[in-house]
């Protein structure tokens, strides 16, 4: 926990789990409406 | 001891009445229901093998035809007896006032629910004194507005039956053991109401405590059934279903009431009452508060207001969604009646309506910064408050800004087109979308703020925590913006599903910043007790300024989804034609829409007095202190 409480070290993990959150929400919420959130990468 | 028996059998029997209360008109209505079935049957069989049937224009299921065909109505006085005056705006005023009153009471006493609850599960006695005392408060003023709205209601069916005969007639013939159960229900809740408040002071403690709020639970039952049975009728108009073309009923009640508009329609109007009762409540503690003399009643009308507030913002942060869900059913239904209601004749009221729930939106987050000054220990957040402005200025100019403009030959030339080259691009929706969604979320961290502003966190991650939620609400701007622009560059089909993860991550940090924050703040110091009362006025007049905004967008909305049968009683089963099958212009439903407003305002304001008379003539009982607070008065039941 103390590691975690380091400035660089939280900034880093909280981007890794909200970065991965909120790419995983925008791919399953647009899949369950049977659309491709990756389209225009797609392309 | 014996009258401790005596009296819970006494709250055993109330509460068995009222869910007999409950269940009458149910069983009342089943001999109608399976009479009117079999005198159906009787007819077809002494008619012989001849039985007409028809096809529902919803359902496309085959039923046999029972009712008669939708009246085809010519201008005269016997469809349409009229005064010297344009009858719609005297029903329309009648619907309006009826409906304000109606969401008040039906949003009040699920208000003194949770409250009551609060006060029954909180172990400090002071505390839950305190929210007795508040849910009875509610409760009271409600009361009075319940008659009101008994007589509005009476006011709008002789409204009804004198102005709109031929109509009425069709729709209660369709919806007859629906109106007959509505009227008992009606029945059921003005005496579960009467025995839920005359019985408060009997049944304050202990197991009748229970009990009594389990009433509350069978009274909001009963209020909210009341508020599907009545949206049905308005869903049926919208959208019918259950009749065939000639708007014959078929026979099956549920498919009359179960129409496509139904469901979305009771979510949007019980989450939109609970929102505008909160903001009449709120206002109300607001006006005590600036007309308070004595610093212990400033303080329990702060803690009121906030409390009401509170319960109003958190139905109306989902409304939005609700909202988008029902205009998503509108278009499944009929694509050119969302056209019509968003990108037609009505898309300018659609902009009126944005500023609204910007301007709900803004003041709710103008009181939580102005509350953060009666807490030590919140200073430390006004620095950033600069910021959330920012966003919210932004977020309100996309969310407001038209698509196309109302303009000169000569401002359309010097423009080059119908659209502004900069500004038009915030005119589609996937740049409101981003703009609602970032005011939201922008008030779900003023929110944060507030409840953290006099605490600092002692759990050992704090600082892990703090950096996490940071970065979280940080990454969910970037997203929700991120999303807005990426709509730019995709197709139409595509892009019309994104609003759905924008949702997602605004209720993301609702959801999982609240919980984050109450897992940080458990046995966090206090930089000191909240100071209710000392409060700025310029906060109370934020909440004057949500609840009249939340009155005057609830009209509009009212009127929108109304206007949006054009020139249809029932939409594509019975035509309007009387002279005002029309749609005004925006200016006359606006002025139509203020003094509607200004109507509901000064009249709940004679309730708010009439409902004073009373406080001062009850006796003081003991004085119970708000936490952390001046001591405060708590006037007896």
């Amino acid at each position: 926990m103390a590691v975690l409480n380091n400035p660089v070290v939280a900034v880093i993990v909280s981007l890794i789990i909200s970065v991965g959150y909120f790419l995983t929400v925008d791919h399953f919420m647009m899949d369950m409406q049977g659309l491709d959130f990756w389209y225009l990468f797609r392309q | 001891m014996g009258r401790v028996i005596g009296k819970r059998l006494f709250s055993i029997m109330a509460l068995c009445a009222m869910v007999g209360l409950l269940l009458l008109p149910i069983v009342v209505a089943m001999p109608s229901l399976a009479i009117g079935e079999e005198a159906t049957a009787d007819g077809a069989k002494k008619e012989g093998d001849k039985v007409e049937k028809g096809r529902d224009v919803y359902y496309k299921t085959e039923g046999v035809v029972v009712g008669a065909p939708a009246p085809k109505t010519t201008d005269g006085p016997k469809d349409y007896p009229r005064y010297n005056f344009e009858s719609r705006v005297l029903l329309w005023f009648a619907n309006q006032q009826h409906l304000y009153y109606g969401s008040f009471v039906l949003a009040v006493p699920i208000f003194c629910m949770i409250i009551e609850f609060m006060g029954v599960v909180t172990k400090d006695k002071a505390l839950a004194k305190r929210y007795d005392q508040l849910a009875y408060d509610f409760i009271k003023i409600s009361l009075t507005a319940y008659s009101l709205t008994a007589v509005l209601g009476g006011i709008l069916i002789f409204t009804f039956l004198t102005l709109y005969p031929a109509f009425f007639s069709y729709l209660s013939s369709v919806f007859r053991p629906v109106m007959h159960i509505y009227a008992l229900m009606f029945v059921a809740e003005s005496g579960t109401l009467y025995i839920y408040y005359y019985g408060w002071d009997k049944m304050k403690e202990g197991f009748l405590k229970w009990i009594h709020l389990s009433m509350s639970v069978i009274l909001n039952i009963i209020g909210t059934l009341l508020m599907f049975l009545a949206n049905s009728w308005i869903g049926f108009m919208m959208s019918p279903a259950g009749v065939d073309e000639q708007g014959r009923y078929l026979g099956n009640i549920w498919h009359v009431i179960h129409t496509a508009l139904w469901n979305p329609l009771n979510l949007h109007r019980i989450l939109g009452n609970m929102a505008f009762g909160g903001g009449v409540v709120a206002a109300y503690a607001a006006y005590k508060f600036l007309a308070a003399k004595t610093d212990e009643d400033r303080a329990h009308y702060d803690w009121m207001g906030y409390i009401a507030m509170a319960l109003g913002v958190a139905f109306l942060i989902p409304l939005p969604f609700a909202g988008y869900w029902l205009m998503r059913e509108v278009y499944a239904y009929r694509q050119q009646m969302g056209i019509t209601l968003m990108g037609g004749l009505l898309a300018w009221l659609f902009i009126i309506q944005a500023t609204m729930i910007g301007i709900l939106f803004l003041s709710t987050n103008y009181y939580l910064w102005q509350a953060m000054g009666r807490m030590r220990g919140a200073e430390k957040y006004q620095r950033y408050i600069k910021y959330l402005v920012f966003l919210l200025a932004c977020g309100y100019m996309v969310f407001i800004t038209p698509h196309t403009m109302v303009m000169t030959p000569a401002e359309l030339k010097a423009m080059g087109g119908q659209q502004h080259p900069v500004l038009g691009n915030y005119g589609v929706m996937s740049a409101k979308n981003g703009g609602i969604n970032v005011i939201i979320t922008t008030t779900v961290l003023s929110f944060v703020w507030y409840m953290r502003g006099n605490k600092v966190s002692t759990v050992s991650w704090a600082k892990f925590g703090n950096i996490f939620m940071g970065v979280f609400f940080a990454c969910a701007y970037i997203n929700i913006i991120g999303l807005a622009i990426y709509g730019y560059y995709i197709p139409a089909n595509v892009r019309v599903g994104l609003s759905v993860p924008q949702v997602t991550t605004t209720l993301s940090c609702l959801f999982f910043m609240f919980a984050l924050n109450s897992m940080m703040m458990k046995g966090a110091k206090q930089m000191g007790p909240i100071e209710w009362g000392k409060i700025s006025a310029r906060s109370q007049y934020a909440l004057i300024m949500l609840a009249t905004a939340f009155t005057w967008m609830m009209g509009l909305m009212g009127y929108i989804r109304s206007s949006v049968r054009l020139f249809w009683h029932v939409n594509e089963i019975m035509r309007d034609n009387s002279p005002w099958a029309y749609t005004h212009t925006v200016g006359f439903a606006a002025n139509m829409i203020s003094a509607n407003v200004l109507f509901f305002w000064i009249s709940i304001l004679f309730v708010f007095w009439l409902g004073s008379l009373t406080a001062k003539k009850a006796p003081v009982e003991a004085k119970v202190a708000v936490p952390g607070s001046v001591p405060q008065p708590a006037g007896s039941h």
